[in-house]
């Protein structure tokens, strides 16, 4: 699985980095930062779940 | 096989109604924590689950089509029935029917319908055969899109979140726009300071609001649209006249289940309804200093579709939900992200910045617990919500 930003979109939230800190962090700007955009499957789940909880439709996976 | 503290096995089936947001966070979570029994999942509407605060803001600003705001499907094991509507639930037989009169049998039950759009005619604000317009679904949404093309004049009847992020959107797609409530905008919803923010924002974008404080009704014309009559008299119509009046538990198929559905499914700190169903969502209503109140909102959801699995699982063991109130939205050119109790009464102190459109703001409203907001200004949740700690705002 791979993890994408739109950042047009992006509104720098964090709820994703709450959900998948093991795969994404805010940097010291508040910008979305992804440690791991190919997701390991071990990983797939927690990275679903920080898909889902973005607000604004912003981070996809595929 | 190991029974887990909160009683259900891996032979057991979990069946959730409600396939959107806190239903898909409850399967999730369910899985996630290693639960591996059967979970089926049954939702009354057509397509995957989506993201529903984008329906108000990119889908009708033109800019979003359902593959921008779907969520990710399920990875993980699971019968999804969707498309398929539930209509009753038999707590005896542990059965819920589907329309159509299929029967699913489950041990442990998660109600996770949501809501539906509120219409003035359930206020007994509307005169009888009124046809309303609500905003909820995303074939609500579809419509709307459509029928803006024309540059209709729209009047928004119900000045809370969603119909000033209509009214917004509206404008910015050329249309002009009468905003009526019993209210000044958002006064209930966000007290005095931020709703004067937005309501002066949405007045310098045009918008034209009136309000009264004994109430607004719908009432009936002959060309079939309706009008918006005021207390007062002052009547306001419009080409086309949306209904923007708050959400509805979506409970009508428990009604004889023998369930209290009265202002949404009561719930425990742990989202139980009884040892063998849990709700969660905007169909749920938590517990309060004022009572069960349902919250409506985006985090509540998540954080309570976590809960309820959790519970599911762990019983007693699991932690009882300590709300963290969370809230954005996105209108007029203001950009709003709360977190903390809502409404936040009197003045804030200004913690940074000093005007909304001119590198935005930040602000604080002292109190145990208090309240931060950050208006155009990108400020990730974690540092809002240590900003609403009180000793974090200095007055």
């Amino acid at each position: 699985m791979k993890l994408t930003i739109d950042r047009d979109r992006c509104e720098g939230y964090g709820l994703c980095a709450e959900a998948a800190p093991q795969l994404m962090h805010l940097d010291a700007d508040g910008e979305l930062v992804l440690d791991a955009p190919d997701v390991p499957t071990s990983a797939a789940v927690v990275a679903e779940e920080a898909v889902r909880v973005c607000p604004v439709a912003a981070l996809k996976s595929r | 096989m190991a029974t887990r503290t909160g009683g259900v096995t891996d032979r057991d089936h979990v069946v959730v109604v409600g396939a959107s947001l806190a239903g898909t966070t409850f399967v999730d979570t369910l899985r996630r924590r290693g639960f591996g029994g059967r979970v089926t999942l049954v939702g009354a509407e057509p397509h995957a689950a989506y993201n529903r605060p984008a329906l108000s803001k990119g889908v009708l600003a033109g800019t979003d089509d359902l593959a921008d705001i779907t969520l990710p499907p399920l990875s993980c094991e699971v019968d999804e029935r969707i498309g398929t509507a539930a209509v009753a639930l038999d707590q005896d037989r542990r059965e819920i029917v589907l329309a159509g009169g299929d029967r699913i049998g489950y041990d442990r039950l998660a109600i996770t319908t949501g809501a539906r759009a509120r219409r003035l005619a359930d206020l007994g604000a509307a005169d009888p055969g009124v046809d309303e317009t609500t905003f909820r679904h995303l074939g609500d949404a579809l419509a709307l899109d459509r029928l803006l093309t024309a540059r209709p004049h729209v009047l928004v009847v119900g000045a809370g979140i969603l119909g000033m992020e209509l009214a917004s959107a509206c404008l910015d797609r050329g249309s002009t726009v009468t905003l009526v409530d019993r209210q000044p905008p958002l006064h209930a919803q966000l007290g005095p300071y931020l709703a004067d923010l937005l309501g002066a924002a949405a007045e310098r974008r045009g918008a034209r609001i009136a309000h009264d404080p004994g109430g607004v009704r719908l009432r009936a014309t002959a060309d079939g649209t309706p009008i918006a009559e005021l207390a007062d008299g002052r009547r306001f119509g419009g080409d086309l006249v949306l209904s923007a009046v708050g959400c509805l538990p979506e409970v009508e198929w428990l009604r004889s289940s023998g369930l209290s559905v009265e202002g949404g499914i009561a719930v425990d700190t742990r989202c139980r309804v009884s040892t063998t169903v849990v709700a969660a969502g905007d169909v749920a209503a938590f517990p309060t200093a004022r009572g069960p109140r349902r919250t409506p909102l985006w985090n509540a959801a998540l954080e309570q579709a976590r809960t309820a699995a959790a519970a599911l699982l762990d019983g007693d063991a699991a932690a009882p939900l300590v709300p963290d109130p969370l809230f954005w939205t996105e209108q007029f050119g203001l950009k709003v992200r709360v977190s903390g109790p809502m409404p936040a009464a009197g003045e804030p102190t200004v913690v940074e910045g000093d005007s909304p459109v001119d590198g935005g703001l930040l602000v604080g409203w002292p109190g145990e617990p208090g309240s931060a907001a950050a208006v155009n200004r990108r400020i990730p949740i974690t540092r809002l919500r240590a900003l609403a700690r009180p000793e974090n705002i200095t007055t």
